[in-house]
């Protein structure tokens, strides 16, 4: 590793003032992310401002019936928690499925959200990559690409988002609290992050030096009937080949309301709003289901050797929505 | 910057550039070596303490992040000599083996359980998944934490005196003696051992799978900060390349030279002129930090022209294939035959059925959670080399460096051992890695250390197994085989290990055909050379080839002429009136039931009423399926003469010494060198048993040559407790001759009115008046002041141990597994086996080298393979890549054990350590082939993870689909009950097109949803 500063501020504004004030620093939740690529060489930072003696360590109860988790939360302390576990499972059960415990025990929820891709090019500084060095070229395409992006990938970069947490963070209309250099900003999940376009360094929409101070779940009672469900290449931990998080609300057979997030198709956790849109109104059935996934996959795009994501998600899609309708 | 946390209860400053990590400063600052480190990239939980009370990785953690926090690391849990109760359940439960990733699991359970104090399995094995495990298969781990917490629920009434054997020792599970010091973190690898002065050594690996070395430029790298010396082939002088000592004699072999003229040459210190593969060893930088010798490294300039390569045995044999030495033609190191191929192919022609197949059992490697490491020391004064390394066979290597490498005299060169966290075979050999740290030594003036790297190790240390073979298996419509002809691949890598060219014609070759009585058999031992790193054995090595090999061909021949493969197992085994049996191949099998223990196993799953169990997965969208490896394995390496006709240069026979202190207590010095497998526990049960003194009075030392033994050899090949354990008992009863015969010189009898007692000896006709102790017994010969004529001082003996025939232990192991239809996932249900070992020293020691085994073989089917590109790269170098078997992937093992002694050495014992991993990934694989029988698929490769078995659905339900017209479109539509309705009939016919349109539809369904395990 190479050398670098670290800080521990206790004050967010001083946290705030280090970030603005040093060239090259960067916040520090965790490090399960940060660390392990500044072993590889793929992060240089000049300083290290380590944010989890802020306040942030906290989930609570929102006025409106929602519920707010401090960034500074660990991830372990995040899928423990009673109010999260009955009231989002999909969010518990989205944790649970990543990483293994002693890393959930150190991972903060903002490190979750902010870190970066596992594609096999990004992590490795002897290869091109435009994500890492913009303009160097994109050897996933014709080269190691069984899993990346399916769905809003780009000429420039395939990469996939890995994050567990987030794909359910996306299905339940999560919102980010960031504090910016222009002051504080509510950001909704959806606008959060970004698609590669033509820049996939930059991952998110927000300013450089932003620190991320909580998220809230949004009210949203029938969010109790979700699920989080995982496609991997083995029985215990790994990344996702293709996950689904499914709030489903059903009432004499007909889906009154449904929320479906994809994760490990694309660069971002991904919404599927037009799998959702052909279900709202309709009978709560396995055809229902299938053609719900059919028009959301439909606008997959495929690579030779990521193909089998489409028929992988699909099927998760349905077999979780099947579940639900079972539970309520 | 002054920075303080809470170390152990115990409040510490410290001052440490930031990118320090947690376990660095553990370990180096405050000297807390409980803390391992096993991988660097947070998958293997070696390093695990509880930060603020919980647990984490602590190579994942700035030691900065832990400023003001409270740290406990292995050391501080628990009152000072004591054993938590999470502790005491590890040591109980035998969840102990070579220690390595101990203090990582005892961590990460005493979080566990703080937070969950009544897991179901399910939860614990899923929590266990933080933490790799090589050895236990997690099986005694899991049963330690079910036990631990019901210690906790108890307060302290768990805390009880300890054991106390009744009866016999031998026999008995007593707790392992070497647990408690690895559970407290105390006991010292490699990693942990520091020389005044060391220096580090950081070695420069090629790149390339196949390059000329134009030139070298160090001097950049000289200049840096802290580098003491960068050293490349052209500093060595006479230094010689590695040795190899196992050639057979009677086949015509090609090899690199080696200046000694006495023996083929193998892989040089560094590279010369040209590098062989990813690894090969280019250039050494020595400097006083770690890190400043690798980064010196990045310095050095190699101008490398990149030559093609070739990575594939049969591919290197073709004419046009780069050659890798110039005195091995066509790469070929030897193609060595065995049996009688005339009468083979005879049979094979005259044979109602024939089925051929090639199996491939790919390179794996045994990826141990502790890497190497070695340190090199020289006294100028003395001119005494002294090697620290952790390998198994101390002397041996010894012998080799001082004779093939370096050329200096057998008494100036020592080597020890320090506790080695498991081998799995792969820490058996001689590396180059060795004589060049004391080769360096003498050069810088200091101690020098080497540490390999997760990322560094498939580079640094041999793989195993890759071994294609070409089988045809004949035999008759009723079941009974005629005919074996094989002829087999092995890849050998860039150069020859020490001894594994030896091995393919006699521990495969010899054992094909496994437990049954086949009147032909035939194989072919072809040897080849590539742009792969060397490889040689792993755990089960040759065997389990060999195994693996017949029981796929029992069950594609079963599946041929529609019989039950168990049926077609029990008419071919060889039976119990039998022994000795010749199996035509050169083993003279001993002892056994082969057919008992296949219907022990067979009865243990159920197996005549799986039918339900078939229908009820089905109902769950799973493939239910049943494969069975049966097994015989050679061990007890073994008869010196035997081996050496095969070429093995080296003595092959136990030893043992044994003293009697004046003071009672007993020393034994085993040429043994344990390293998981508890043999300072067994072998101080035989003493125990043997001179009736307790367990405590007992000192088992190994592991370093300036012993009590002059030469010995190690532990490999399940030879322990069958060769050096017999080597012990032998010295045992030299020892109480002697003492008999003192005794009788001091009671003025005869030696035949001596009896040797728990302990004792005593006159028969006046037990209670002439009876002196063991301890009175030694004290007066050590003195001497009263000796029988002849008789020579003091209480002390070698025992030797030169077996007349190998051992053979045997069993039969049952895989039930459960293939997701829609994810092509293989989940392990179930897992019986049924071992025969003979007589058992320890059962619970005995039981756990079986989990061992079991996990590395379901390792081998399903997850792990060493692959390489065409170009010679490598690109399996960490635990992601290379993944090893988890907890939560492994079902609790079901064990059975029979006891068969063999004839072949005074205590009945028969070889454990590897012999029960050949059946493991046989059965396993039968197992999902017979799952996905009715698609017609009868054969898959290794490993089995979800996308191979996806394609063979998937072009298997093709075929199905055009065979049974236009039915592809039900594909998409097709749910997971589709199949159920044509499985019944499809499959006999064996050929592609057997699915019927039922199954065609559900293979479409399947087809369509690869990869994945789904939660
Ligand atoms: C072996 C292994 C397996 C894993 N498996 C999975 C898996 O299956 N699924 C999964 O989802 N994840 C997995 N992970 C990833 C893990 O979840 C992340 O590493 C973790 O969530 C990151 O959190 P952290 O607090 O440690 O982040 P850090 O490493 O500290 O930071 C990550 C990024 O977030 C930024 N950051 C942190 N906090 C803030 C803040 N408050 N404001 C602004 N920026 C901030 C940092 O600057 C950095 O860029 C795995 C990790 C490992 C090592
Ligand atoms: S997919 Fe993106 S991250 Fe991967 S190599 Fe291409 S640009 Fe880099």
């Amino acid at each position: 590793m190479k050398e670098f500063g670290y800080e521990r501020p206790a004050h967010p504004t001083d946290a705030l003032a280090m970030i603005a004030g040093v060239a090259g620093a960067r916040f520090l939740g965790g490090g399960t992310n940060l660390v392990d690529l500044m072993k590889l060489g793929v992060e240089t930072p000049a300083v290290l401002i380590d944010v989890t003696a802020l306040p942030y360590d906290f989930v609570t109860d929102d006025a409106d019936g929602g519920l707010r988790v401090g960034s500074g939360t660990r991830n372990s302390d995040l899928a423990a928690h009673l109010a999260v576990r009955r009231r989002y499972p999909a969010l518990a059960q989205a944790v649970l499925a990543g990483a293994s415990g002693q890393l959930r025990n150190m991972a903060t929820v903002g490190g979750n959200l902010l870190q970066r891709t596992r594609c096999p090019y990004f992590q490795d500084v002897t290869k091109p990559c435009n994500k890492r060095v913009p303009d160097s070229g994109c050897p996933a395409r014709d080269g190691e690409h069984h899993n990346l992006a399916i769905l809003g990938g780009s000429d420039l970069c395939i990469a996939t988002n890995p994050s567990d947490m987030a794909v359910a963070l996306a299905a339940f209309d999560a919102v980010v609290f960031v504090e910016e250099p222009a002051g504080p900003r509510a950001v909704p999940i959806a606008d959060f992050y970004r698609l590669p376009a033509d820049e996939p360094q930059r991952e998110t929409t927000l300013e450089p030096g932003a620190l991320i101070t909580a998220v809230a779940l949004p009210a949203l009672p029938w969010a109790a009937n979700s699920r989080y469900r995982k496609a991997r290449e083995r029985a215990s931990y790994s990344f996702a080949i293709g996950s689904v998080a499914v709030a489903l609300d059903v009432a004499d057979g007909m889906v009154r309301d449904v929320r479906i997030a994809l994760g490990a198709v694309a660069p971002i956790p991904w919404r599927a709003y037009r799998a959702e849109q052909s279900l709202r109104g309709q009978p709560a059935t396995e055809v229902a289901f299938r053609e719900a996934a059919d028009a959301e996959l439909e606008w997959a795009q495929p690579l030779r050797d990521n193909r089998y994501k489409v028929p992988l998600v699909r099927n998760l899609m349905v077999r979780t929505l099947i579940e639900l309708v079972q539970a309520s | 910057m002054d920075r303080a946390l809470t170390l152990n209860g115990v409040e510490v400053r410290f001052d440490v550039e930031p990118r320090t990590l947690l376990v660095d400063l553990i370990r180096e600052e405050f000297g807390r070596t409980g803390t391992k480190v096993g991988c660097e990239t947070g998958e293997c939980g070696a390093c695990t303490v509880l930060l603020g009370g919980k647990a984490v990785k602590s190579c994942m953690v700035l030691a900065a992040q832990a400023d003001g926090a409270s740290v406990t690391t292995i050391e501080g849990l628990g009152e000072p000599g004591e054993l938590t109760a999470v502790q005491d359940a590890f040591w109980e439960e035998h969840a102990v083996q070579d220690g390595f990733t101990t203090p990582g699991l005892v961590m990460s359970v005493t979080d566990l359980l703080s937070r969950n104090p009544d897991p179901t399995e399910a939860e614990i094995r899923s929590w266990l998944d933080g933490n790799l495990e090589r050895v236990t298969g997690y099986h005694n781990v899991v049963a330690a934490v079910e036990s631990a917490a019901r210690k906790l629920k108890q307060g302290d009434s768990w805390k009880i005196e300890p054991e106390v054997v009744a009866g016999d020792m031998v026999g008995a599970s007593v707790r392992p003696r070497e647990a408690p010091e690895m559970l407290r973190g105390e006991t010292d690898y490699i990693a942990d051992v520091t020389l005044p002065g060391m220096v580090h050594a950081a070695i420069l690996r090629s790149p390339h799978g196949h390059a000329t070395i134009n030139g070298i430029d160090t001097s950049a790298a000289a200049a840096m900060p802290g580098v003491i010396g960068v050293f490349t082939a052209a500093d060595l002088g006479f230094v010689m390349p590695l040795p190899v000592i196992w050639v057979p004699t009677d086949v015509e072999s090609h090899w690199p030279p080696h200046p000694s003229g006495m023996v083929p040459g193998g892989q040089s210190l560094l590279a010369t002129d040209r590098v062989r593969f990813v690894g090969d060893q280019v250039a050494v930088v020595v400097a006083e930090t770690v890190q400043q010798a690798n980064d010196a490294l990045q310095a050095i300039r190699v101008d490398y022209e990149v030559l093609p390569a070739v990575v594939d045995a049969e591919e290197a044999l073709k004419r046009s294939a780069p050659q890798l030495h110039e005195t091995v033609p066509n790469n070929l190191c030897m193609s060595a035959p065995l049996g009688d191929k005339a009468a083979a192919d005879a049979a094979i022609a005259a044979a109602e059925v024939v089925v051929e197949e090639t199996i491939r059992n790919q390179r794996i490697m045994a990826n141990t959670v502790e890497a190497r490491g070695a340190i090199g020391s020289y006294d100028a004064t003395t001119g005494d080399y002294t090697l620290w390394t952790n390998v198994q066979p101390v002397n041996p290597i010894r012998l080799l460096i001082a004779l093939y490498v370096l050329g200096v005299p057998y008494n100036k060169l020592r080597v020890i051992a320090p506790a080695i966290g498991s081998s799995l075979g792969a820490k058996g050999y001689l590396f180059a890695d060795g004589p060049l740290m004391l080769w360096l030594a003498k050069a810088v003036g200091r101690p020098v250390k080497w540490l390999d790297t997760r990322s560094s190790y498939p580079r640094s240390t041999p793989h195993g197994r890759d071994h294609v073979a070409h089988a045809t298996l004949a035999g008759s419509r009723d079941g009974k085989i005629s005919a074996l002809s094989v002829r087999g691949f092995n890849n050998l890598g860039a150069y020859p290990v020490i001894n594994a060219p030896g091995s393919p014609r006699t521990l495969i070759g010899q054992s094909v055909t496994g437990a049954y009585d086949i009147a032909n058999p035939y194989y072919e031992a072809n040897l080849v050379f590539t742009n792969t790193s060397p490889t040689g054995p792993v755990r089960g090595s040759g065997r389990a080839e060999a195994i693996y090999l017949i029981e796929r061909m029992i069950d594609r021949y079963a599946g041929e002429i529609g019989m039950d493969p168990a049926e077609v197992r029990r008419i071919n085994m060889v039976k119990p009136d039998q022994f000795p049996y010749d199996n035509h191949l050169g083993w003279m099998y001993d002892s056994g039931d082969y057919p008992g223990a296949l219907d022990k196993a067979l009865e243990m799953v159920g197996y005549d009423d799986l039918d339900a169990r078939r229908a009820d997965s089905r109902a769950r969208g799973k493939r239910l399926g049943v494969g069975i490896g049966s097994y015989v394995a050679a061990a007890g390496v073994g008869p010196s003469a035997i081996m050496g006709s095969k070429g093995l240069v080296s003595g092959t026979w136990g030893s043992a010494y044994i003293g009697i202190e004046p003071s009672g207590e007993v020393s034994v010095t085993t040429g043994a060198q344990p390293h998981g497998q508890s043999q300072v526990t067994t072998f101080s049960q035989i003493v125990a048993q043997e001179l009736g003194v307790p367990l405590e009075a007992i000192t088992i030392k190994h592991s370093d040559t300036n012993g009590a033994l002059y030469y010995s050899q190690a532990s490999y090949g399940s030879r322990s407790l069958s060769v050096e354990g017999v080597a012990v008992y032998n010295a045992c009863q030299l020892i109480k001759e002697k003492a008999r015969q003192h005794a009788a010189h001091l009671f003025h009898c005869p030696v035949d009115a001596v009896e040797y007692g728990p302990a004792k000896v005593f006159a028969r006709f006046a037990p209670d008046q002439a009876v002196m102790t063991l301890q009175q017994i030694a004290f007066t010969l050590w003195l001497g002041w009263d000796l029988a004529e002849g008789m020579t001082p003091g209480l002390e003996a070698k025992g030797f141990f030169d077996p007349p025939e190998f051992n053979y232990p045997y069993g039969t192991h049952v895989a039930i597994v459960e293939v997701d239809e829609q994810t092509g996932h293989v989940e392990l249900v179930r897992y019986v086996a049924v071992n025969d070992f003979g007589t058992v020293v320890n059962p619970k020691v005995v039981d756990a080298q079986s989990h061992g085994n079991i996990a590395l073989g379901v390792g081998q089917a399903l997850y792990e393979a060493v692959r390489y590109d065409e170009t010679g790269a490598l690109l399996t170098d960490s635990y992601s890549t290379y993944p090893i078997v988890r907890a939560s992937e492994l079902p609790s093992f079901e064990l059975l054990r029979t006891v068969t002694p063999t004839p072949n050495n005074p205590l009945g014992a028969k070889g454990a350590g590897d012999v029960s991993n050949p059946p493991v990934a046989p059965a396993v694989v039968n197992a999902v082939c017979d799952a996905l029988s009715d698609l017609g698929i009868t054969s898959l490769d290794m490993p089995l993870q979800p996308h191979t078995i996806w394609r063979a659905m998937s072009s298997a339900s093709a075929g199905g689909a055009a065979g049974s017209g236009g039915s592809a479109s039900a594909g998409s539509g097709g749910s997971a009950s589709a199949g159920s309705g044509g499985s019944a009939s499809a499959g006999s016919g064996g050929s592609t097109s057997a699915g019927s349109g039922g199954s065609a539809s559900a293979g479409a369904a399947a087809a369509a949803e690869p990869a994945g395990a789904a939660s």
